[in-house]
C-alpha cells in the first residue's frame, strides 16, 4: 500500500504481539514524525537488547552474561527450583520476597494452538539440571490457566517419578489469569501454600 | 435487577444511541432491518459478553469503526445495595475487548457475569426444538451459567481444552507416539474434571426444568400433555475418563474428539413421542416458549429477582391463541419487546422507541 521503506516498517510492528494492522499503520506513522534523535535511540535500544542480553544457559532468564543474576547469585538457597513459564514471571515472584531459591524458565507453556508442545519448552534442559545441582524440590509455578495447568500437570507426572519433592502454588490465584498480573500478597500467599502435587 | 439506562455508541448500524429504559415494557418499534434486534443485542450482550444471535465480536462493531461501546446503568435491586451499578464494554474491531464496572476495569471479562441478566424470546428458538444438539445444549448451558455464574470459567475452561485437544489429534496424524500419549493424557485429565463438572450441573438444570417446562407446556398449549426433557451423556455411565481412554485410538485415528459433554443432547419428547420429529409446528412453537418461560422461571427462583426479558420479534410467528397464551404467561419483570405492527392485546408498553436508520427516538 504503501512505498517500500514505509510498508516495511508497518509490516514488522504488525508482527509484534498485540499489535493489529491499524495499530501498525499508527505507529509508523508517529515514527516517521518524530524527532531524528528520538527515533535512533527507539533503534538503538532494540539492537541493544539483541546484541547484549541473551539467556541464560542454565535457567533461560534474560542475562547479560553466560548466566543471570539469580544464577550467579552464591546467597541463593540450592537444591529448589521454581518453574516459570516466561522471565517476566520471575520479576513477579520476586516482588513476593518469599523465595529464596534459583528458577527454571520454560520459555512457554503447552499449547498445541500455539504450536507448543513438550520439545518446544525448556523441559529437557530442566531435566538436566535436576542431578548436578542436586535439586530435591521442584515449584511449579506455571500460570493459573489452562495451557499453565496442562504444563503443570506434564511435569509433575514427569519428576514425580524421580523421587523429587512436586509441589504447585495454591489456587486463590485469579483463575484463568497470568501471575504477572497477580499482586505480591496473593503470589506470596500462593508460593507459602504449595501443596504437593498428586499425579 | 432493573436495567435503568442504557448508550450505545457504533453498536452495529447503532451509531449514537442514549436512552432511558422504563421500569416494565419499553416496545421498540420499526421496519425489518432498521436495528430494533441490535438493541436487544447490545443489552443482551452484558448478560454473556456473546451475541445471541451467535455472531462473532467483530461483526458488532459498526462498519468503519474501530470499537463499540455498550454503556449501562444497572440497579442490582439487591438489599444494602443502594448505588446503581455503571457497566461498560468495549468492543474492539482488532485486539482485545475491555469491560469496566463502575470505572475499574475487570481482570477478566467473564466476571461480569451474573451483573446484568437477561432471558431472551427469539423467533429462532423453535430452532431448540426442530435443530441439532447443539441449541439444546447452548440453551441448558446458558440457563446452568445464570444460575451459577463460576460455571462460566468451567464452560470457557471446557471449550479452549477441547480445541487444544483437537488440534493435538490433527497434530498426531493418525500416529501415537510415546509424546503424544503423554500430552494427551494431561489434556485427558482436564478435559474429564470439566467435562464431569459441567455435565453434573446441566443433569441437575435439566431435573429442575423438566417440570416446569410440562407445567407452562400444558398451559400455553392448553392441553394436558406429558413433556419430558432429558439429558442424554451416554459416557456418563463409565465416566468421561474411561470413556476418553476407550476412545483415544479411534480419536487419533480420525483426528476428533468422538466422546464427550460436546456431543451431548438434550431430549425432548411430548407424549413419549420425540418432538424433532413426530411433534407437529404447533406442538413445536409451544415447545420451544414453554421451554424458554421455564428458564425464565428458574433463573428468577435461583437470582432472587427476575432477569430482563428481550422478546424479539415474538408475536410475527405465533397464532393469535399462542400469542394470547404468551401474554398471559409473560412474567412480572423489567422487558423490552421488538415489533413491526401492532401489538397484541393485553400488551401496554410504558414507552415506545421507534428505530429508523439506526436511529431512536422516543414515541411515546
Ligand atoms: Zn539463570
Amino acid at each position: 500500500m504503501y512505498a517500500g521503506p514505509v510498508q516495511d516498517l508497518i509490516e514488522e510492528l504488525g508482527r509484534l504481539p498485540g499489535v493489529g494492522p491499524k495499530s501498525a499503520q499508527r505507529i509508523a506513522f508517529h515514527l516517521l514524525k518524530l524527532p531524528k534523535q528520538d527515533a535512533l535511540r527507539l533503534a538503538r535500544a532494540v539492537t541493544e537488547v539483541k546484541e547484549r542480553v541473551t539467556l541464560c544457559t542454565r535457567c533461560f532468564n534474560v542475562a547479560e552474561g553466560d548466566e543471570c543474576g539469580v544464577c550467579v547469585d552464591s546467597r541463593r538457597e540450592s537444591g529448589v527450583l521454581c518453574v516459570v513459564e516466561e522471565p517476566r514471571d520471575i520479576v513477579a515472584v520476586e516482588k513476593t520476597h518469599e523465595y529464596r531459591g534459583r528458577y527454571h524458565v520454560l520459555q512457554g507453556a503447552i499449547s498445541p494452538i500455539e504450536g507448543i508442545g513438550p520439545d518446544q519448552l525448556k523441559v529437557r534442559e530442566l531435566l538436566a539440571r535436576l542431578e548436578p545441582e542436586e535439586i530435591s524440590e521442584v515449584i511449579l509455578c506455571t500460570n493459573p490457566n489452562i495451557e499453565g495447568e496442562a504444563t503443570a500437570m506434564y511435569l509433575a507426572r514427569l519428576l514425580r517419578p524421580l523421587g523429587l519433592k512436586v509441589t504447585r502454588i495454591a489456587s486463590g490465584l485469579p483463575v484463568g489469569g497470568d501471575l504477572e498480573y497477580a499482586d505480591e500478597l496473593t503470589l506470596g500467599r500462593a508460593l507459602e501454600g504449595r501443596r504437593e502435587v498428586e499425579a | 435487577m432493573r436495567l435503568r439506562r442504557l448508550w450505545l455508541t457504533d453498536f452495529r448500524n447503532l451509531a449514537a444511541v442514549e436512552l432511558e429504559v422504563a421500569a416494565g415494557l419499553t416496545a421498540v418499534v420499526g421496519a425489518n432491518g432498521e436495528g430494533k434486534t441490535n438493541l436487544l443485542e447490545a443489552v443482551a450482550y452484558l448478560a454473556t459478553l456473546s451475541s445471541f444471535r451467535g455472531a462473532p465480536g467483530e461483526a458488532l462493531v459498526r462498519a468503519g469503526a474501530e470499537r463499540a461501546v455498550v454503556r449501562a446503568e444497572v440497579d442490582p435491586e439487591q438489599p444494602g445495595r443502594a448505588a446503581d451499578t455503571l457497566i461498560e464494554a468495549e468492543l474492539r474491531a482488532v485486539g482485545r475487548d475491555r469491560v469496566m464496572v463502575n470505572r475499574q476495569r475487570l481482570r477478566r471479562a467473564a466476571d461480569l457475569v451474573g451483573t446484568v441478566r437477561v432471558s431472551v424470546f427469539s423467533p429462532d428458538d423453535l430452532a431448540v426444538v426442530k435443530g441439532g444438539p447443539d441449541r439444546r445444549r447452548r440453551l441448558v448451558d446458558d440457563l446452568v451459567v445464570a444460575g451459577s455464574p463460576r460455571l462460566a470459567a468451567v464452560r470457557g475452561d471446557l471449550d479452549r481444552v477441547l480445541r487444544q485437544r483437537a488440534t493435538l489429534l490433527r497434530q498426531a496424524g493418525g500416529r501415537l507416539t510415546p509424546d503424544i500419549t503423554a500430552t494427551l493424557d494431561v489434556w485427558d485429565a482436564k478435559l474429564s474434571d470439566l467435562g464431569e463438572t459441567l455435565a453434573q450441573a446441566r443433569a441437575d438444570l435439566v431435573g429442575q426444568l423438566e417440570p416446569l417446562a410440562g407445567k407452562v407446556y400444558d398451559q400455553v398449549a392448553a392441553t394436558a400433555a406429558r413433556v419430558t426433557v432429558s439429558y442424554v451423556a451416554p459416557w456418563r455411565d463409565q465416566g468421561l475418563a474411561a470413556a476418553l481412554a476407550e476412545a483415544r485410538t479411534d480419536d487419533v485415528r480420525r483426528g476428533v474428539t468422538t466422546v464427550g459433554p460436546h456431543r451431548d443432547d438434550v431430549e425432548l419428547s411430548i407424549a413419549g413421542l420425540p418432538a424433532r420429529t413426530h411433534a407437529s409446528q404447533g406442538e413445536q412453537r409451544s415447545l420451544a416458549l414453554a421451554l424458554r418461560l421455564a428458564g425464565h422461571q428458574l433463573v428468577t427462583e435461583v437470582g432472587g429477582t427476575p432477569p430482563v426479558l428481550l422478546l424479539d420479534d415474538v408475536f410475527s410467528e405465533l397464532d393469535p391463541e399462542r400469542s394470547a397464551a404468551l401474554v398471559a404467561h409473560l412474567p412480572r419483570a423489567q422487558a423490552l419487546l421488538t415489533t413491526t405492527g401492532a401489538l397484541p392485546a393485553g400488551v401496554e408498553p410504558e414507552l415506545v422507541l421507534r428505530v429508523r436508520h439506526g436511529r431512536v427516538a422516543v414515541e411515546r
